[in-house]
């Protein structure tokens, strides 16, 4: 049982609207997978159909290899999600609401009082275990989203742009704590974002447009197919360049050539040593793979 | 059964918790007080003292009755107000989307939509079972105060009118799936319930059109109870009162409700009610248990 998350052609209209349009994947178990996308891609009404939430219109979704309408229970103990917007009572304090969602688990008493000492530490929630949800930072509150989705141990975390919308240092602490749970636990994530260095950590990527997967792969796949590489040369003549027999363009002190693939660059140096006094080479960025498989301009950049 | 019971208390808490719900439920009944306070009273004491320029009466008498008009217009008014008010919470959670982070979880939708309701319940008596304490206290400093008999009534009363709120309240906010649908609902209900369950005038005081339509209703007869075990002890206590005098002044008070007609045995109007109440019961569960819309 390899495949915790097996989607099959489903399909998903909003009356006229189109969310989710003959969509297939496969989410293996320990992965982080990553699901990329602009706003309206479809990312956040796939979610809601693999949590139960909504029922597709077409297709098969199996998690963990049982179907949400026979094993409905089932599933929901597996899954653990963070919706995109915060869910919690904004007026119960942080310890409530991890008590009164922990029960609708059946985890009271001192179970819960266990898991609660456990997920307070992963997510320092001492300080703040006493204050109502409504009076929490960004940061802060996306920690209880999240040990709230873990409350009741399940296999799998669905984060739905778990850091939109936070500053860098926050995004990387919960990035930490993250990576710290899947190295213990055993955890798999499945994660949409639109915060492409995020996904360049990923196992695997499915790139999402207008509800239909445009492009996946690991990150390394993606970027050797959908991004250049580069190779800048420094401090050489112009005519030198010309020499190479490459599209080149001039920047500020010297000369950069785009490349299909890195073999190329290393057939260049082996046969032009004299050139390659001062050069860098870059790999295509995950935002470049992104640009050239949806045509998009990313809105944040 | 232990996830059910914190499902209640979560909703009992965010309840009393969300200052916006919570403050919103007592405005009608602080607009009542107000309207006391400033005019009704002085209505309703004018109002007696015609009534009983013939037979020898105690001040004392004519504060009591005063005073077990106003409880009474004021219980009416809170047990179902208040109950509209806290089920609201229905429709938040809809409207937030904390719903969707409950439907989550392995808990049965027919345990979320029956938590609702109970959860109302449990609030609602909360609030009116402290304002009917409150009530005692004052009618005592006034003057007069209830035997235990007819405290336990009015209890009762309290209790089935309550449950009348909670029940219809709850097909009712079933539906409001938007903002502007719980602040009209919200508004209609604390603005027109006070008037047609005869809280601030007597329904005896409307055109008999309009009084036939009331008495289709049955928070109308959740009010004559509560006139009736507020006042009739004090009637009881007047001596040598004509029975024909006695009729007219029960039938000012709304404790004597007419259907076509016809007076109103206390017996029936606690069945209408508790028919009604099994009724709207079986109407929301069936509904919401069906209502699920996935597609
Ligand atoms: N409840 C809804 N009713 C109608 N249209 C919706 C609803 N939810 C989402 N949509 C539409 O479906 C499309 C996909 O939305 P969504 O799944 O939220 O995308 P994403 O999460 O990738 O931003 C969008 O065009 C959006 O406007
Ligand atoms: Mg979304």
């Amino acid at each position: 049982m390899n495949e915790v998350i097996k989607i099959n052609n489903i399909t998903k209209s909003y009356g006229n609207v189109l969310a989710v349009n003959d969509l297939s994947f496969k989410v293996k178990k320990g992965e982080l997978f990553s699901f990329l996308g602009i706003n309206g891609a479809g990312k956040s009404t796939t979610i809601k159909i693999i949590v139960g939430e909504l029922f597709p219109d077409h297709g098969e979704i199996k998690v963990c290899g049982k179907d949400i309408r026979t094993d409905e229970d089932e599933i929901k103990r597996k899954i653990g999600v963070v919706f995109q917007d915060s869910l919690l009572d904004k007026t119960l304090s942080v310890y409530d609401n991890l008590k009164y969602r922990a029960a609708l688990y059946g985890i009271t008493g001192e179970e819960f009082k266990e898991r609660y000492k456990r997920l307070s530490k992963i997510f320092s929630l001492e300080d703040i275990c006493n204050r109502k949800v409504n009076t929490l930072s960004g940061g802060q509150r996306r920690r209880v989203d999240i040990a709230r989705a873990l409350i009741h141990n399940p296999e799998i975390l669905i984060l739905d742009e778990p850091t939109t919308g936070l500053d860098p240092g926050t995004r990387n602490s919960i990035w930490k704590i993250i990576n710290n749970l899947r190295k213990k636990e055993n955890l798999t994530v499945f994660l949409t974002t639109h915060y492409m260095e995020e996904a360049d950590d990923s196992d695997y990527i499915v790139i999402l447009d207008k509800g239909h997967v445009i492009g996946e792969g690991s990150p390394l796949e993606l970027k050797n197919k959908y991004a250049k590489d580069m190779v800048i040369i420094y401090n050489v003549k112009e005519e030198d360049i010309k020499k190479l027999k490459m599209t080149y363009h001039k920047i500020r002190n010297g000369f950069k050539i785009e490349v299909n693939s890195i073999s190329i660059v290393t057939d260049l140096i082996v046969k032009h040593k004299d050139i390659f006094k001062d050069y860098e080479v870059i790999k295509g960025r995950m935002d470049d793979v992104f640009l050239s498989a949806t045509g998009y301009e990313l809105e944040e950049k | 059964m232990k996830t059910f019971i914190y499902l209640i208390k979560r909703n009992i808490k965010v309840y009393f918790n969300d200052k916006g719900l919570f403050f919103t439920s007592l405005i009608t009944p602080l607009i009542l007080l107000v309207l006391y306070a400033t005019f009704l009273a002085n209505i309703f004491e004018d109002s007696f003292v015609s009534i009983f320029k013939d037979i020898s009466i105690s001040e004392s008498t004519i504060t009591a009755l005063v005073s077990g008009q106003l409880i009474s217009s004021l219980l009416a008014v809170s047990c179902v107000t208040v109950a509209f008010s806290s089920n609201m919470l229905m429709a938040n959670d809809r409207i937030t989307g904390a719903i969707n982070d409950i439907n989550v979880t392995p808990v049965k939708r027919s345990y979320i939509n029956l938590s609702y309701f109970l959860a109302t319940f449990i609030s609602t008596l909360i609030v009116s079972i402290s304002a009917l304490v409150l009530c005692l206290i004052y009618t005592s400093v006034r003057g007069y105060t209830y035997s235990l008999g007819d405290t336990l009534y009015l209890i009762w009363d309290v209790i089935i009118l309550t449950l009348f709120g909670s029940s219809l309240s709850s097909i009712i906010n079933y539906f409001l799936k938007t903002q502007g649908g719980v602040s009209g609902v919200g508004t209609i209900v604390s603005a027109g319930y006070g008037f047609i369950c005869g809280a601030y005038m007597p329904i005896s005081s409307f055109s008999k059109t309009l009084q036939k339509i009331l008495s289709f209703l049955p928070g109308t007869y959740g009010t004559s109870l509560l006139r009736n075990h507020a006042l009739n002890p004090i009637l009881k206590t007047i001596k040598y009162l004509p029975s024909s005098v006695l009729k007219e002044i029960k039938d000012g008070l709304d404790c004597n409700i007419y259907f076509f007609d016809n007076i109103i045995s206390i017996k029936v109007m606690y069945l209408t009610l508790i028919i009604t109440i099994i009724i709207c019961i079986l109407i929301y569960l069936f509904v919401s248990n069906k209502g699920r819309n996935r597609k």
